[in-house]
Formats: C-alpha cells, structure tokens, sequence
C-alpha cells in the first residue's frame, strides 16, 4: 500500500450536538475546518435523511414581481450572516430605518391577508417549491444522545453526509474519535460500516479520551469531558484507558445542567430557555471556586456599578427603577460591539449597558428623538462606564449585562430592505444578578440526586475514577494531571471551581500524607524518633511558623512544603515523583491519593489554539459555520482581554485526533497496529477492529 | 495505487463471533469478550433501588458508588456464600454488565429491550449485519464461571436464564478454580482463591475439581472489613466512625489524631440513603484502607509468637514505621501495628479482634487459610499432594494484601516440611483479581470451546438438566 499523504486524512470527532471533521491535516494543526450540527431530518422517502429542514411551500406569486427568494438566497443568509447582520449592525438611524421596516412589513401584510380574501384576481401562480431551511431545526432526529447511538439509521447518515460533502478521494484513511459510551458491539458496527460504505483502505478508532491526551501531548492524565448532557471521566496512564471505574455519561451533569438550573433561577422573570442559554454562553456567567462568597454582599462591589450605570444611564427614563428586569427588546440599538457575529452567539460588548433602551418598539419609537440628541452624550458615558467597570472583575460585581440576541420572525418575505430574510435579528442588553454564578448550584425542584450540584458529582466521579485505577502509583500523578474539556466546560471558572470542589472534599490534609512515625499527638513539634528507618523529613526551624500551616503541625508543613525552600530532602529512590509524594513514598507504593490536585497546563505549541485557549468565548452549535470575524467590542469585565469566536482547547479531542492521525497513517504507517487495513478488515472482519482500536 | 481508483470488490465475508466471558462474583461483575485479556466490563455485583416520582428505580454499575440518590438501598443477589439468592435481580445485574460495554444499548432503547419488533424493511441495507434481535446474546457464545460448591438447582438455572431470557446459541459453565489454574497456565493446581465473601481452597487435577477437596470459609474481604470496623471501635485516643464522603459538605485539615472539623451534609429524612448504602460506601472507604495501610505480618511464625532472637513479633511490628490514613471526614493517625491485626486471623483464629456487634461469628481455627489448604488436600489422593503443593495458584482481589503471598508461602513451608511448596501469583494487579475471567477467556477463545459447550438444540433435547452432564 502506498503510504498516506497527509492532505489525505479524514478527521470525523461525532458528538451530540456537533460533529467536528476534517478532510487532510494542516501544516500547523487547527481547530475542526467544519462543524456539522449532529442532527439530520426525514426525508420525503422513509428511512432516508437529509442535512436540513426540507421545507414544502406552496407559494402564490406575484409573476411580475418575480420577488420569490430562491433558495440560494435564503443559503447565503445563514452561510454570511454578516452580510445580513450588516443591516442591523447599526447606528441609531439605520436602527430607525428598520423599525420603519418592520412597520413596512406589517402594511405590506395587509396587503397580503387582503390579496388571500380577494382570492385569485390578480395574476398568481401557485408553485411548490422545496426550501432548505438551514436554520430549522424542527423535526430534526439527534443520532447520539449522550453520546450514546439512539438512532443507527440517522447516524450513519449523517456520517454519509459528512463523507459526502468532504468529497475525499478513495485513498483516503478515516480516523474516527469514539465516544466511551459506545460498546463493543457499535464499534464494530462502525467498523462495518466505514469499510463497507466508503469503501476505505484504513480506519482508526480512537477513544475521545486518549484523543485528547493526544493532543495535550501527555500520556497519562485525567480527562474530564463535559458534553451537553453528559461528563465523562477518563484515567489515561501511560497512554492505556483504564475502563474499569471509568465515568461513562454520567448523565445531568453537561451544559445543558447549567442552563437548565439558570431557568429555574430566572424563568419567574420571564427568561426562556434559549434566553438562558445564551446568557450561559455570554462571558458574564461564571463559576466561582466554592467558599468564594457571592458579590453583592459587599458594599464595594454595588458602588462600582450602579452610581456608574446611574450615571450613563441617565439619560433614558426609568431605568434605574427596572433594575432586575429584562429591559424590552431594543432593536438593533447601538450594537458596534457585534460587527460580523456570524454565531450569533458570541457577544462581548456587554458593557454597552449605556445602550440599553427600555421599554418595548413603540416606547422605543417615541424616544428615538430624544436619543438622537442625547446620543453623543450617551457615547461619553459609555466610555466613562467602560473605563469604571473593567477596573472590577466580573466576580466582584452584583450585576452585569449580557446582550441577548433573538432571531424574530418575520411573517413575510421579499422586505427588499432587508434582503430575503424570513428573521430579523434583535439584540437587546439583559441586566443579570448573582444568579449568574449559580448555574452549577443545586436545582430546588425535587432531583432524584442529592449531591450538591454537578461539580460535586463531577468531583465524586473522579475521585472514584482515579481510586479504580489499578496501578496505585500512578494515582498521585492522575490528580495531578487534570484535563478539563468539552464545550461544557467553556463557561468561565469551570476547572477552577472543580478543582476548588475537589480540594474541599477530598485532598489529604499534610499530617495525614507525611510519612509520620507514631508520636502522641499531644506534642507540638514532633521529632523524628530514633531506631526507625523513617525517611524522616529535615526539621528546619526557619519553617516552623510557615504560614501556610492552618494549625496543622508546621513540621509537617515544611516537610511537604520542603522544595520550597530548595531543601535537598526529597527522599531518594523515588525518581520522577513530585516532591510530595516522594517523601511519603512507602515500598508497597499504596500511598493515600490526593495530596494535591492540578489541572494539566495545555499545549502551546499549535498556535491556532492557544490563541482561543483562555477563551470563554461561548462556541456555536450552529451548522457549519465558519469561523466569523471576531467580535471587536471592548473586553468584557473580567473577561479575556479580545473576543475571538474560539473553539478552543475545550475541543482538544480534535487536535489530538490530528496528532494521531499523523503518527498513526503518516508516521508508523500501521507498524504498531494504530489503523486497521483493508486487507486485515477482509481477513479478520468488524471485531478484529478492538484489537486496533485505539 | 491511484487513489481515484475504487478499491476490488473483495470484501469480507464471515463472521466469527467471539464468545463472551461472564464471570460474576460477590462483589464484582466481570464481563468481556473472549481472547482478551482483561474484561472490558466490571461492575459492582450490588445494585441500588430507590423510588423517584413514584416510580421505583434501579441503578446498575459504578454510578451506585457515585450518585447519592433519595431513600437509596443497595441490594446484592448473591448470598454470603457466593449462591445467588434473588435470581430476577441476577439476571439483571448480569446482563447489565455485558449490555452496557459488549453487546449492545443499555435498557431503555426501544430496539433492545424486547418490547418493540423491528418491522422488515425499515432498515436501510448497510445495518443489515446489526443486530436488531430482541434478546441480548442472541449470536454470541457464552461462558460463565460458578463456585465449586454450586447447586445443582442453581446450576440448572443459569442456563435456563442464559438460554431462555438471553437467547445465547451456546453455553458452557465452568468452575473458578479451574479457570484460575488456566489463568496461571496449568492445569493441576491447589487454587487458593481470596475473594470478598468467601476464600475457597480448589484441588484442580488435569483440568478437573477434585471435588473431595473443594474447601471454602467466610474470611474474605467482607470479614477483613469486618475486622477493621472492629479495630476502629476500640481504637485510642477516640474511637473511629467512617462517614462517606457524601455526607460530607467540605473539610478542613486537622492535625493527626484531633477531632475532625467538618461540615455535614444533612437530608432531610425521607430522602435519606438507607443504611445499606452508607456501608456500601463505608466499604469504599475500607477498600482504600486495605491498600493503603493493612499488612500481612510475613512470618515466620504468627503475629503473637516470639521470634528466634527472644523479641516478640508483635513487638518488632511496633516498630517499624506506621501507615497514616485520612478518613473522608478529615480525621487522621497512624496506624501502627494494629494495621497487621486486623488480618492475622485469617492465619491464627485467636488473634482476630473481638467485636460483639458484628454481625459475622468469630472465626474458628478451621476456617482460616492454612487449615482450608491442609483440609483441602487431606480430601484428595495422597500420590498427587506434593504435586499439588508445587502449584499453589494465589488469586482474587483479596490477595492483593500486601505481604499475604509471602505469609502464605511460610505458613505452608511450616505446615509441610517435606515437599517442595511453590506459590504462584499474577504480579499484575488485574491478573490476580481476574484470574477465573482470565482463564474463562482462553478456555472460550479455545478451538475446542466448540466440542464443550451446550448448543441451544442440546439444551431444546435434553432440558437444564444437560449442565450437570456436561458441565463437571
């Protein structure tokens, strides 16, 4: 077989709501070139399935205004919709403009309604035409449902579609990145299917969690990848899937949690869902590390916003008095911060609170020349705003903002103004209290779970996941080796806060991981007793009032804390071990896990990622998008310092898939059993493939 | 090869199903495919039931251990003999733990759970070689593992369930001795299996139990627990109460010994996990400790006896350095020689620790290890006993213990002068605590499997009954 180009390499990472894929691998690895939503819909013929909404309209036209929207058209909105958001990325005026659209489209409503009672006297002809309707969702069947395969048909459809659209020629390898759901059986059923279908001359199974181990360059780690609906908590030690203990979809535990318990906070005032799932996605919503207490309770915190907010606001009446309440929709009101959002979802200038309008259209219209003049005004106090407010970080305000953007529909086509939209875009500033850092909190409605919120099953999860690992000595290192992924983790603070829960419940205290000999623990500062062979740490009396000592016993203390002051005392014999663990190193290697708990920094050698990395940007589940211009509008409070539309290293499975990818069909080119063949496929059949699967 | 160039037609044309390899236990389920050499699927034997929204729930696997549910229980269908009690919550737990990683869906999915027919033709072609039958293991083999000591009835009843509810082609039940010999790569062999509720002596001989000599006691790993909670009941300065981590909201550090500053988590008491889950994650607790701190005094002689040199052995345990161990709840101390008390008694009776609440009868000298192993061979012919003592296979998760192969290696040496006694244990952590699933894997993954196990037309002939003939 002649060897594989990398141009050549078909990248597929399914998951529940999107599926990354990629035809050839980069010079310099990138995040996923496309992003296909995980759904497909019914066809016309049963059994089949197509990637969007087929829409059947029959529609009456007018033959001499021939103003019916062909289909590109409708196409081009959603591929650019920062054409489209041209339109109401806008200055006041153009704003005006189209409020005067809206009132054009309820005229020319009218018309129609009246038209439809006049019945068929001007000169219609009645057409049926199919329409993708590329941002319906209606009736869409989601194949993996928590990243178990609920809908076989479907699935592989979509993986069809997928191969389709990225049209690779046959010499083409696929790698696949499994979920850990998956069984045995669906594994091979995959297997069949890829070699059968597409008619491949490689496949590669890969496990999502070594995938992204992979990709952090790191062979054994914990790998925490929370999804929609569902974590998983994978031990990886020396690039090996420990399946036993392993946390599969544990389920309640995903995104769709955090949304789900911001409605429950906010629903009584008037949120929705998708209201909340933007605000979920906006950079104002925040995980704190427990203990952290919630702002607001400071007095400090209240004066660095409001009399600012008063201030600015000013100008508008009755905004003071509406504090809480989500103002009005304000369309397209000063909105500079959303150039070209393609997502729709990723806003960063939440601090145009100066911006706001209350009130709804009509109020709106009635003030639009009081704006006018105060407009300039209105600028500076932003500014002023702007200036104030990033000086607190979002954690220490009560409130902040978010711009909540809404897609309305427009009961009718061809408003020539608007170009062929059947939605108009609305952006409007939601002012958001504390509830905003208590999307991780215990729902109040009766759950059938009575853990403190998903953090702490997410937390018991591991700790149970690193306990079954069987090699107790690697355990230290797989706490010490946290890697948090998956776009439910995207929301800011989420690895700190799981670590934060994680320190809380379960870390050894010092004197109980130091290796101690048996002393009454009346004695203050124990010695180390004679006659034993105890690997007794080198009582330092400079350190005995280390203050990180908590009244724990400061020798202890400065035992573990010995690499601090470059104390040689690290107990010989125990090379490649943390210093922590090499002083209670005993020779049975079962030393009690955890004595501390660390993330794993991530890569930062791919460029294209890191860029996104400390991102919160929230990510688009949208169709295929491609990645927008960013944002531009000021940095948030708190927040990264430049907005990006990133799909960062929460997405790490797809750049370790690269990785693969490359060593496996590029590098060893199928010495080590990394990809299964075609000819093996033929010999041995579908199971054959657990013995390459990765 | 020009890579526009569709690949030949040539395409894959049979299809060797390998067999599944079920082999549950007290504590643990194991279950995998044959030919591999570990289980992909290991799920706790104990399942949990609560009622939510009316409605009555069971939660199968690992998620026991880590969701606190309201008024959760946790049930085992195995009895403290390693029988199976409750046959219905058996077969549930068994087939959980092939469905969810092996076969297919878990219960739930609409194609698998036997109450929905697929109608023909609503299939797009390529999923014709998936399987969309109702029962769970309707192609596959199947090989499950039982005690020595199995009744006939349960014996019946397996593969009444295998055959009837699982719809397997083919079935074969094997002991756990004799697969634990396979496992080590042999054939005869004295099996010394350390499991949670039981231990069990097997004599296996060319492939065959010497039943005569099959010997089992209750000093498994449920009883070393037993001992520590003994243990942690006199223990000074104060005595030692495990609360699981989820009743616990946050901890602070405290020094060794001191009360444990915590915050607890409080429900209120209609949601309130029963007492049978707080032990169960008690029992994780334990596990930990067991790893962590518990040793085998490695001998010579017993903890209690006095050593050559006129020291007591106890007194040379004192001292070498203790083992500290933080509870969930912050609390912490050093363990010194009390952590090789606790599992002295499965080597001398008398030294167990005397705890008049637990629930399991103090041990007698006849249950412990050396004496299942002399009682053991007593029961077998005489000519094969030195053969037998030169394959001493050590398995099950029990004998992990640190220093237990090496106690158990002096013990036999004292016990037997005469013959050359040779222990063999897996060195791998799983290997020992999968040696019957390991064995099981390579009788199943066999060419022979095929002459041995019970076709589904056998069993349609001759009824359960066939087991207890063909099975030995």
């Amino acid at each position: 077989m002649p060897p594989f180009k990398d141009e050549h390499i078909l990248l597929i990472a399914p998951g529940s709501q999107v599926t990354l894929a990629q035809l050839g691998l980069p010079e310099s690895f990138t995040p996923a070139k496309f992003r296909f939503p995980t759904r497909m819909f019914p066809a016309e013929k049963k059994g089949e399935y197509e990637p969007y909404k087929i829409r059947e309209r029959r529609h009456e036209v007018k033959v001499s205004n021939g103003i019916h929207a062909p289909k590109e058209d409708v196409e081009m909105k959603d591929a650019e919709p920062a054409a489209q958001e041209g339109t109401n990325t806008a200055s006041v005026t153009e704003a005006a403009e189209k409020t005067e659209n809206v009132e054009e489209t309820q005229k020319a409503e009218e018309e129609q309604g009246n038209e439809g009672n006049e019945g068929p006297k001007q000169e219609t002809v009645e057409e049926v035409f199919y329409e993708e309707d590329v941002a319906s969702d209606e009736g869409a069947i989601y194949p993996l449902e928590n990243g178990r395969i609920v809908d076989w048909p479907c699935f592989l459809a979509l993986l069809t579609h997928i191969h389709n659209t990225l049209s690779p020629p046959f010499h083409t390898p696929i790698i696949i990145i499994a979920e850990p759901v998956w069984t045995a059986r669906d594994r091979e059923a995959i297997t069949q299917f890829v070699f059968e279908k597409f008619k491949t001359p490689a496949f590669s199974l890969m496990d999502s969690a070594l995938a992204v181990c992979y990709g952090y360059g790191t062979s054994t780690a914990t790998v925490v990848d929370v999804g929609k609906g569902k974590v998983d908590v994978t031990a990886v030690t020396d690039f090996l899937v420990n399946e036993h203990g392993r946390g599969i979809a544990l389920e309640g535990c995903g995104g769709d949690y955090m949304t789900d318990r911001l409605l429950e906070l906010l629903g009584a005032k008037g949120f929705t869902w998708e209201m909340c799932e933007q605000l979920k996605r906006s950079n104002i919503t925040e995980l704190l590390p427990p203990g952290t207490p919630l702002p607001g309770a400071a007095a400090t915190a209240r004066q660095g916003n409001n009399p600012a907010a008063s201030a600015s606001t000013g100008a508008f009446d009755g905004q003071a008095q509406t504090e809480n309440v989500p103002r009005g929709p304000g369309d397209g009101t000063q909105t500079g911060a959303e150039g070209g959002n393609a997502e729709g979802e990723e806003d960063e200038g939440v601090l145009d609170v100066a911006a706001i309008v209350s009130g709804n259209t009509s109020e709106y219209l009635a003030q639009r020349e009081k704006e006018k003049a105060d407009k300039s005004a209105s600028k500076k106090g932003a500014a002023e705003q702007n200036a104030k407010a990033t000086r607190l970080p979002n954690s220490k305000k009560e409130k902040a903002s978010f711009q909540l953007e809404e897609f309305v529909p427009l009961q009718e086509d061809g408003d020539p103004k608007n170009g062929s939209g059947r939605f108009t875009r609305q952006v409007r500033d939601i002012e958001i209290g504390v509830e905003r850092f208590l999307s991780a909190t215990p729902r109040s409605k009766t759950e059938d779970r009575l853990s403190n919120g998903i953090l702490e099953d997410i937390a018991t999860q591991i700790h149970h996941t690193i306990l079954a690992v069987p090699d107790a000595t690697k355990r230290s290192e797989l706490w010490d080796s946290l890697i948090v992924v998956g776009n439910g983790s995207k929301i800011k603070g989420f690895t700190q806060a799981l670590l934060g829960t994680i320190a809380q419940k379960f870390v050894l205290s010092p004197s109980a991981t130091i290796f101690t000999s048996e002393i009454p623990s009346s004695f203050s500062t124990p010695l180390p007793t004679g006659g034993t062979n105890t690997p007794a740490p080198v009582n330092q009396p400079g350190l005995a009032h280390n203050p990180g000592g908590h009244g724990v016993n400061p020798l202890l203390v400065a035992a573990t804390h010995a690499n601090n002051t470059g104390a040689p005392n690290v107990h010989p014999g125990t090379p490649g071990m943390d210093h922590s663990t090499g002083l209670h190193y005993r020779s049975t290697g079962h030393s009690q896990t955890p004595t501390s708990v660390k993330s794993l920094k991530p890569p930062e050698y791919f460029s294209e990622w890191k860029e996104h990395g400390s991102s919160n940007a929230p990510g688009a589940s949208g169709a295929g998008s491609k990645p927008g211009a960013p944002g531009g509008g000021p940095g948030g409070p708190g927040g990264p310092g430049s907005s990006s539309t990133g799909h960062g290293l929460e997405e790490a499975v797809f750049l370790g898939a690269q990785v693969a990818a490359k060593v496996i069909f590029v590098l060893d080119q199928g010495i080590n059993k990394g990809f299964m063949s075609r000819v093996e496929y033929n010999e041995s059949g579908p199971s054959a493939i657990h013995e390459y699967a990765m | 090869m020009n890579p526009s160039i569709p690949p030949s037609a040539a395409e894959y044309g049979g299809d060797e199903v390998s067999a599944i390899v079920l082999d549950p236990g007290f504590s643990t389920t194991r279950a995998g495919f044959a030919g591999e050499d570990t289980p992909k699927s290991l799920i706790p034997s104990y399942y949990g039931k609560y009622s939510s929204d009316g409605q009555k729930k069971l939660i199968f696997g690992d998620d026991v251990f880590v969701t606190p549910r309201p008024g959760l229980s946790v049930h085992n269908p195995m009895g403290n003999d390693g029988i199976v009690e409750d046959w219905d919550m058996a077969e549930r737990v068994w087939e959980y733990s092939f469905k969810s990683k092996l076969t297919g869906p878990k219960p739930g999915n609409p194609f698998q759970n036997g109450l929905n027919d697929i109608p023909d033709g609503e299939l797009p072609s390529e999923m014709e070689g998936v399987e969309t039958d109702e029962k769970p293991l309707a192609d596959s083999p199947l090989l499950m593992t039982e005690c020595g000591w199995n009744p006939t009835k349960a014996r019946e009843k397996t593969i009444d369930i295998a055959m009837e509810k699982w719809g397997t082609p083919a079935f074969y039940l094997a002991r756990t001795g004799v697969l634990a010999a396979f496992a080590s790569g042999k054939a005869s062999a004295l099996v010394v299996d350390i499991g949670a509720s039981n231990i069990s002596v097997t004599p296996v001989h060319d492939g065959m139990v010497l039943k005569r000599g099959v010997q089992h006691s209750p000093l498994g790993g449920d009883y070393i627990s037993s001992q520590i909670r003994a243990l942690f009941k006199s223990n000074s300065p104060q005595p030692i109460t495990i609360t699981p981590h989820y009743l616990i909201s946050s901890k602070t550090a405290v020094d060794a010994g001191q009360p444990p500053q915590v915050k607890y988590k409080s429900f209120p008491p209609e949601r309130t996990p029963d007492a049978s889950y707080r032990s169960l994650l008690e029992e994780r607790t334990l596990s930990e400790f067991k790893e962590c701190v518990v040793q085998v005094w490695p001998g010579p002689n017993k903890l209690s006896a006095i050593s050559p040199n006129g020291v007591s052995n106890e007194e040379v345990a004192r001292s070498s350095p203790g083992r500290p161990f933080e509870f969930p709840d912050g609390y912490n101390q050093v363990f010194g020689v009390d952590r090789y008390r606790v599992v002295e008694s499965l080597f001398d009776a008398k030294a167990a620790i005397p705890d008049p609440e637990s629930a399991s009868p103090a041990p007698t000298q006849s249950q412990t290890v050396p004496e299942l192993i002399k009682a053991a061979l007593n029961g077998v012919d005489v000519d094969i006993r030195p053969h037998l003592l030169a394959n001493v296979v050590v398995t099950g998760a029990s004998s992990l213990l640190y220093g237990f192969t090496e106690r158990l290696n002096q013990e036999l040496i004292q016990s037997f002068p005469g013959p050359r006694v040779r222990i063999s244990a897996a060195g791998h952590t799983s290997e020992r605590r999968f040696g019957s699933w390991i064995g099981g894997s390579i009788l199943a993954s066999l060419g022979t499997f095929h002459q041995m196990w019970i076709s589904k037309k056998e069993y349609d002939e001759h009824g359960p009954n066939i087991v207890e003939k063909r099975c030995k």
